[in-house]
């Protein structure tokens, strides 16, 4: 009986153990996808925030398919992206972002232009997409602080595209203030964050011209984060998205 | 027991040879056979109330982020729309949940009814059929509008799919394009238009049901070819986000035609109604919806029912005010903003149009009581809001903020900021001890005068925390006054929602009629739109329009949000239209809040942006909703819609 026992037993565990020697029959994804977005006439990064609203990479597995379902990875905020886990393949590869896109289609669906590009995966492949930002938002000077405790920053903001799809009514432009340097429009401090919102055309005046926004009063005892963000009425990939300055932290302890 | 051997060697040989001559082409007699539900009036009553019953109705068992037919939508799509605040609602949202599947499972219902109801034609004659054929077809295109207006291009399916006769690669089906599931859903319409009797049984449709909701889904329709500006296609350049722009006209001829041939079938409810009466003209709104079991109510088109025990809801439950609040503990999960209560006639309002709570000097003014500033409302504003201080099930609905205990020779100034959100425990006035407020409902008497005491806030709020009026406004619409509060219980609602009154047709012919004229269509849709706008507005005691030529998009918009608040249109109209991404940018809506004046015994009305501070964004790619991703995995065809 005590044999019998022990043999039950063995056979219980081995049981158990047999799901593991199970081998998958894909290789683990390990090839890398880098490479940045830059402006096409300046060569500098367009800036954006992090998450799926800043600037979204879409790409398209044509290894097997030919209508594969789209696979997206967000880029960094200072325009750059980096996937170390892709499967080896052929991809299309398209940014979407606040800029005008690089794959467009007239009213019929017929292609108009199409920058996107299309590259076999393996190894390590590094990519640069030359866009046309619809603004570009640059400091003008540092933020100054102000004695009652609030903070001035000064930017200009300008076209960056003379695409006429894409001259739309400028709509805000924010200054975001946050704890961290990943501000963006979505990580900022609301209550002292500034919106400066535009009705109609009457944003367009703005474009050129220094404009000065100012935060909320802000604590004294820490370090702050700030950046700007505009955009204009356009909608790429369903969502208003913002063109960014660069980041500028304030030390106001 | 060699023979018996033998015996059963034989019996063994024999049965296996015998059976065969057995019939078993015999159907099962434990299922439902099609002949008995086809075939009969009860099975055909059974067969189409599990369609009615799956009907996606925005009724009161429909939440945001519930979906339908839930018992417990402690929250409502009215709180997205800026109409009300609520406190579990934070902010903009959408859907939570995807709608999909379900809603195939019923247009296979509907498909099968329609291909199979044809044979049974010797049984019910060709006149019934057709009537009977028009409810499926009514069934679909419902189904199909609800699915188009969140998602855009649907894949538009018209047949029984047959599995496994048909291979898994050939029922994935792609996405029609928005502009071909729109059409598919006015045909259906138009089929039941063509086919139906003009009445039916209660709850169920009939012609003119078809084409009330044909002017709604045209009206959809039209406005996304208008005004929407995300596309989208997919690898077979099908354009399943959009419509182009030179179809507008045609939705919105269609959405004009089927409203005006309601004309003379229903009207507007005027049981109580008289000329010149604001307390007739309030009772009167009360009682379309109150009357909502009235089988001679002129204005209800169609109608979900619901009864104990078999359907109720929790509607009242989560909705009454405070002081109404029954053995769940539930209450006041709708506090209807300041803005949304501007929009109506017969309040004192400013240059602005905003509601008058300053003097020349900035002062807050005086008012004798809570109800002053809303004595001359429009009757149709009473009827949809409790005032504080009004009455409701023979109680005043007391709310009151606070008492402001400080001088007031000179006049009082803003206690905060224009467009500040301090909550009043941090404002200067509250430190100075000048404020006295309340922590929570368990309130502690303030002596007003030597004797007198005076509990800091109302009986409904305004409290710092806790379940309380958030806004200075609750909600009067479509709540019961007649159940006492005891039986102010989940799942004891009775109420039964009227999804379409001819209100609504009205507006969406004054609508349709108005982006029409705006078109150049010309200048006879103007006066049909100002005609069906002064319908309205007279039924409701709103101030009259001077002339047809005041009649644009804004006056055609607002009287809808106005006449149709609270009852789930409002969300969906602002996304059709496009603007709600526009109001609803880092938006904070404005809230009332009363406080009696210790000094002169009177009330200031101190209007700020909501304390709790909910900003509302509206994200643009919930214009398209997100198709749940379980159906692109089983389908790779269906592609998802943009930002997702």
């Amino acid at each position: 009986m005590k044999t019998i026992k022990q043999i039950i037993l063995v056979v219980l565990l081995m049981s158990g153990f047999t799901s593991c020697f199970e081998i998958d029959n894909y290789d683990e994804p390990k090839e890398t996808l880098q490479g940045k977005i830059v402006a096409k006439n300046t060569g500098a990064p367009i800036q954006t925030q992090t998450g799926s609203e800043g600037i979204r990479i879409k790409i398209l597995e044509y290894s097997w398919s030919d209508n594969p379902t789209p696979y997206y990875f967000n880029c960094i905020q200072d325009g750059t992206f980096n996937n170390t886990k892709i499967f080896k393949g052929n991809y299309n590869i398209e940014p979407l972002g606040a800029f005008v896109p690089l794959l467009i289609k007239d009213a019929s669906g017929a292609i108009v232009k199409d920058e996107t590009k299309t590259v076999d995966i393996n190894g390590t492949t590094k990519l640069t997409f030359e866009v046309e930002p619809f603004l570009n938002i640059e400091w003008v000077g540092e933020p100054v602080k102000n004695a009652n405790g609030t903070v001035t920053a000064q930017v200009k903001v300008t076209r960056g595209t003379d695409h006429q799809d894409y001259q739309k009514n400028l709509t805000d432009i924010y200054l975001f203030v946050s704890n961290n340097s990943y501000a963006g429009n979505n990580n900022y401090i609301s209550n002292y964050s500034t919106k400066e919102t535009y009705s109609g055309n009457a944003g367009n005046s703005v474009l050129g011209a220094t404009v000065s926004i100012t935060t909320k009063a802000l604590p004294t005892d820490r370090v702050f984060f700030l950046r700007v963000g505009a955009r204009i009425d356009v909608m790429t990939d369903g969502i208003q998205r913002y063109n960014y300055s660069t980041i500028q932290s304030v030390d106001l302890r | 027991m060699k023979r018996n051997k033998y015996i059963v060697a034989a019996l063994l040989f024999a049965g296996l040879h015998f059976q065969s001559c057995v019939n078993i082409e015999i159907e099962p007699i434990n299922r439902v056979k099609d002949t008995e539900i086809f075939g009969s009036e009860t099975g055909l009553f059974t067969y189409r109330s599990q369609m009615y019953c799956e009907l996606p109705i925005e009724d009161f068992k429909y939440a945001h982020d519930k979906l339908f037919n839930d018992h417990n939508c402690t929250k409502s799509i009215n709180s997205l729309a800026g109409e009300s605040i609520s406190r579990d609602v934070s902010g903009a949202d959408t859907e939570k949940v995807g709608y999909w599947e379900e809603a195939y499972t019923l247009i296979r219902r509907a498909n099968y009814f329609i291909e199979h109801l044809p044979e049974y034609e010797y049984i019910h004659g060709p006149e019934r059929i057709k009537h009977l054929l028009g409810e499926a077809y009514f069934i679909r295109a419902y189904t199909c509008f609800a699915l188009a207006k969140r998602y855009g291009g649907i894949p538009i399916v018209q047949r029984v799919l047959q599995y496994p006769e048909e291979s898994i690669e050939d029922l994935q089906l792609p996405r029609n394009s928005e502009e071909e599931t729109w059409d598919a859903i006015a045909a259906d319409f138009d089929y039941a238009i063509a086919n139906m009797d003009e009445t039916g049984l209660r709850g169920t449709a009939n012609k003119y049901v078809a084409a009330a909701y044909k002017s709604r889904a045209m009206l959809y329709a039209g406005c996304i070819a208008r005004y929407n500006t995300i596309t989208l296609r997919d690898n077979r350049n099908t354009l399943v986000c959009g419509i182009p722009a030179s179809r507008a006209n045609d939705y919105f001829k269609q959405s004009y035609e089927a409203a005006k041939i309601m004309e003379g079938k229903y009207s507007l409810y005027l049981k109580s109604w008289k000329a010149d009466d604001k307390e007739a003209q309030y009772k009167n709104f009360l009682e379309i919806f109150s009357q909502n079991k009235a089988a001679d109510h002129s204005e209800i088109i169609f109608v979900k029912d619901f009864n104990e025990p078999e359907s109720v809801s929790s509607w009242d439950a989560y909705h009454v005010p405070l002081q109404g609040k029954g053995p769940n503990g539930y209450s006041q999960e709708t506090n209807p903003t300041l803005d949304f209560v501007e929009l109506f006639d017969g309040i004192d309002k400013d240059a602005k149009g905003k509601f008058a709570n300053l003097d020349a000097s900035g002062h807050y003014r005086y008012f004798d009581n809570t109800m002053e500033p809303f004595q001359n409302a429009e009757p149709r504003l009473r009827a949809t809001v409790i005032f504080p201080g009004d009455i409701w099930k023979s109680m005043v609905i007391e709310i009151r903020r606070g008492i402001y205990t400080g001088p007031i020779t000179g006049g009082i100034s803003r206690f905060l900021a224009e467009n500040a959100t301090t909550a009043y425990t941090s404002t200067q006035v509250y430190k100075d001890n000048k404020l006295i407020l309340s922590a929570d409902a368990n309130q502690k008497p303030y002596e007003i005068s030597p004797g007198i005491f005076m509990n800091p806030a109302g009986l409904t709020g305004t409290f710092n925390s806790g379940t309380t009026c958030l806004t200075g406004f609750s909600l009067r619409k479509l709540l019961d006054e007649s159940v006492p509060t005891e039986l102010v219980r989940e799942r004891y609602c009775t109420t039964s929602w009227i999804d379409m009154r001819y209100a609504e047709v009205l507006l969406n012919r004054a609508e349709a009629a108005c982006e029409l004229f705006i078109a150049g269509e010309g200048n006879a849709y103007r006066t049909d739109a100002y005609n069906c706008i002064r319908e309205i507005r007279q039924r409701a005691g709103a101030d009259p329009l001077n002339d047809e030529v005041g009649i644009n998009m804004d006056v055609v918009r607002n009287e809808r949000k106005k006449e149709l608040a609270f009852e789930h249109k409002a969300w969906w109209d602002m996304r059709r239209w496009r603007t709600i991404e526009k109001e609803q940018n880092t938006q904070v809506y404005r809230i009332i809040m009363p406080f009696y004046i210790k000094e002169n015994g009177k009330y200031i009305f101190d209007v700020r942006l909501d304390e709790k501070n909910k900003k509302y964004t509206f994200n643009t790619k919930w214009y398209y909703q997100e198709i749940p991703s379980s159906e692109i995995s089983k389908n790779p065809n269906i592609i998802q819609n943009p930002g997702y």
